[in-house]
């Protein structure tokens, strides 16, 4: 048995290319990712157009230009922003209306309907501008209550530090689904499965040795993945990376068996190839490797928080992020645990050591 | 041995060697009684790969399945390794049950499967080494590659070797077990006539140590020379089983008489000498003839003194012996490769 482990490894870490693009595939992801830049808090374009001009405008544009993350600009005609806010130039247009003596300065705000939240964060900042201008024009000043904000420093979550255990995930599903079904296809192919069954070795310890092998060498890509994060992108691990490591070994077991149950419908190695992708794709983009689940529509939501891979990734970010003991995982170690079940049960019904 | 021996040198050797040293206690090292495989036909019912196929591989022998594609001989071969399983019949291995004791029979012998390939990237001595520590006796890797001149590519790998080498190496690392029985699908299929030679002379040395072989393949030569019986086996089944010799001297026609000239003969006169079976004229006028007959001892005066008699000048007269394709076409009424 140890024979046949260490030739596997052998088998694994001498496929030079095969191993490359498993290191490179998810570092690629991650230079790709770093490119956004997810920090800022949302820029929002404004129109500004007076109609005519008083010391209550005027007050209402030096406001606006005191708030960061608002650009202003004015402009003479309404019909002119309208129609560049219908094109998407503007976030926002504020109209300032001339004043008629004794009635309130009525503004009012026409904003893009679907960038909702972006401009959720601008009418209320110009609603707040607009309350403390009243207050001001009412002699209050200073305001009767005030509120002084004051951060308290924490951590700060980047978007790497996010990023960083879903690539290590997504790194061994890809490994061991897509590894996995090619290499047995592989070996099917060149009948050295046959071979093997010519032989008194039983195909289980066979099986065993490959699934000895691409765990272990799983665990070294994961490891790299972590310090190419850690080192190079400079993400930050708040957590015990031992217990990564573990969460990682339970889920690959899963992944195995997919690649197991693929490589057994897989009519050649170009096939598994091609069904193994088709298993584990949906999964890399649904699963939360690249944006919280959170921002997709509920009704998927509700079916990829059980797809294995989304487990994974929150147990992991729980340990690596929050810094949390994998005791903390529970629900997730429990869908992981029972997918390690279901996809045996999976891998049992389509993989066959010979055919016919 | 040295590699030009004749089959019918080799005749007397292998059934009495074997039988001397165990006696009759001693199974044969193959039985095949019955053996029936069926696969779902592509296009629906079903394909009869193997039709009842019976025979025995006696110790020490080397036995060959000579026969065209889809012959059933890979079928046959696998279902006696406990490969696959047969629809009916029984086959036994040193008296072993091929499905029934197939974990003790696979101890014992050695596969060399069709095409079959090995690990990309392991050396030739790691995959020795691997396949030998699946068995409780093991050959030492050295030894296996010099006994097939690659000691010096023992760390090369598979991919890295002629397809001569590449041959021999699945060729030897079907011994790694020192096995009883090896069986050889198509050893010798695309190799060119150097290589497959230097095959031939491989499969004796393996003979010569008292091991059975059973091969099998498409070149008639290839069982002539190595093979002590072979079975014609064609649409699963056995048509013909017997030492080549006696093969070839069972057809009506065992040898042919080949002759050259440029005047017209009447086929009549040559289909009426004594012994000739069949006149096999020439096609649009070439000037080779060819009189196939039973015995080219009594048929050859008679042909000469037609010719001078005739005042026929022959040029260019063979006899030559009838070969095993002879008896393909006899037995099937087609060519070997066709
Ligand atoms: N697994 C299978 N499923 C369906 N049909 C099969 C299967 N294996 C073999 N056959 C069919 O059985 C017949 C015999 O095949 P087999 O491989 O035994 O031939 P063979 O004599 O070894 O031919 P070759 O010289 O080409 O190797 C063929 O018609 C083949 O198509
Ligand atoms: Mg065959």
């Amino acid at each position: 048995m140890g024979k046949l482990i260490v030739s596997s490894l052998k088998l694994l870490y001498r496929d030079k290319q095969a191993l490359f693009w498993a290191l490179a595939f998810p570092v690629i992801f991650a230079v790709i990712f770093g490119l956004f830049d997810f920090t800022d808090v949302p820029d929002v374009d404004i129109a500004v157009v007076v109609e005519e001009g008083s010391p209550v405008s005027e007050g209402l544009l030096d406001g606006l230009g005191e708030i960061d993350a608002f650009s202003v600009t004015s402009l003479r005609s309404l019909d002119v922003a309208r129609d560049e806010l219908v094109k998407g130039y503007w976030d926002v247009v504020l109209g300032v209306p001339a004043a008629a003596p004794g009635q309130p300065l009525l503004l009012f705000v026409l904003y893009n309907e679907t960038n909702f939240e972006t401009n959720q964060f601008a009418i209320s900042a110009i609603e707040r501008l607009a309350g403390v201008m009243n207050l001001q024009i009412a002699g209050v000043d200073p305001p009767p209550v005030a509120v002084e904000s004051r951060g308290i420093a924490g951590k700060s979550v980047e978007y790497y530090d996010f990023l960083l255990p879903g690539l290590v995930a997504m790194g061994v599903m890809n490994f061991s689904i897509i590894g996995m079904s090619v290499a047995i296809s592989r070996f099917r192919e060149q009948r050295i499965l046959k071979r093997i069954l010519a032989t008194p070795l039983r195909p289980v310890k066979f099986l065993t040795a490959q699934v000895v092998a691409r765990l272990a060498l799983a665990l070294v890509q994961a490891a790299l993945i972590l310090a190419v994060g850690v080192y190079v992108f400079g993400a930050n691990l708040y957590g015990n990376v031992l217990w990564l490591f573990a969460l990682a070994t339970v889920a690959n077991l899963i992944f195995l068996n997919l690649g197991f149950a693929v490589a057994g419908r897989a009519a050649n190695p170009d096939a598994a190839q091609g069904i193994a992708n088709a298993v584990a794709l949906p999964m890399m983009f649904l699963s939360g490797v690249f944006f919280p689940t959170e921002t997709l529509p509920e009704v998927m939501q509700v079916v990829v928080r059980y797809l294995p891979l989304t487990p994974l990734i929150e147990a992991m970010r729980t340990v690596a992020i929050d810094g949390e003991s994998i005791l903390r995982t529970g629900p997730q170690l429990a869908l992981l645990g029972a997918w390690v079940a279901v996809s045996f049960a999976i891998a049992a019904r389509n993989f066959r050591f010979a055919r016919a | 041995m040295s590699a030009t021996t004749r089959p019918g040198e080799r005749e007397a050797r292998p059934t009495g060697s074997a039988e001397a040293e165990g006696g009759a206690s001693r199974e044969p090292a193959v039985e095949v009684v019955d053996l029936e495989k069926t696969f779902p036909a592509p296009g629906g019912g079903t394909l009869t790969a193997v039709d009842g196929v019976s025979f025995s591989v006696a110790r020490g022998e080397v036995f060959g399945f000579l026969g065209p594609n889809g012959a059933g001989k890979t079928t046959t071969l696998e279902i006696v390794e406990g490969l696959q399983s047969p629809t009916a019949g029984v086959t036994r291995v040193l008296g072993l049950d091929s499905h029934r004791d197939r974990n003790r029979m696979k101890e014992r012998i050695g596969v060399q499967l069709q095409a079959g390939a090995y690990f990309d990237y392991l050396t030739l001595e790691e995959i020795l080494d691997l396949f030998g520590s699946f068995y409780p006796r093991q050959v030492a890797p050295e030894a296996l590659l010099d006994k097939v001149g690659l000691l010096d590519k023992r760390k090369a790998l598979v991919k890295q070797l002629s397809g001569g080498q590449a041959q021999r190496f699945s060729i030897v690392a079907s011994l790694v077990n020192d096995p009883e029985v090896v069986f050889l699908d198509e050893p010798t299929t695309g190799l060119d006539p150097q290589a497959r030679r230097n095959l031939w002379d491989l499969v004796q040395a393996i003979h010569d140590e008292g091991t059975t072989v059973v091969l099998t393949t498409h070149y008639m030569e290839e069982a002539e020379f190595l093979c002590d019986r072979v079975a014609i086996i064609d649409n699963g089944r056995i048509q013909a089983l017997d030492t080549p010799l006696e093969l070839i001297h069972g057809l009506p026609a065992a040898y042919r008489i080949v002759f050259a000239t440029h005047q017209d003969v009447n086929d009549g006169e040559l289909a009426a000498l004594p012994g000739v079976v069949e006149v096999a004229s020439p096609a649009n006028g070439a000037a080779t003839h060819e009189l196939r007959v039973s015995r080219a001892q009594v048929t050859l005066p008679s042909f000469l003194d037609w010719a001078s008699g005739r005042g026929v000048e022959v040029d260019d007269v063979r006899v030559l012996p009838a070969t095993l394709e002879d008896v393909f076409l006899s037995l099937t009424g087609r060519s070997l490769r066709e």
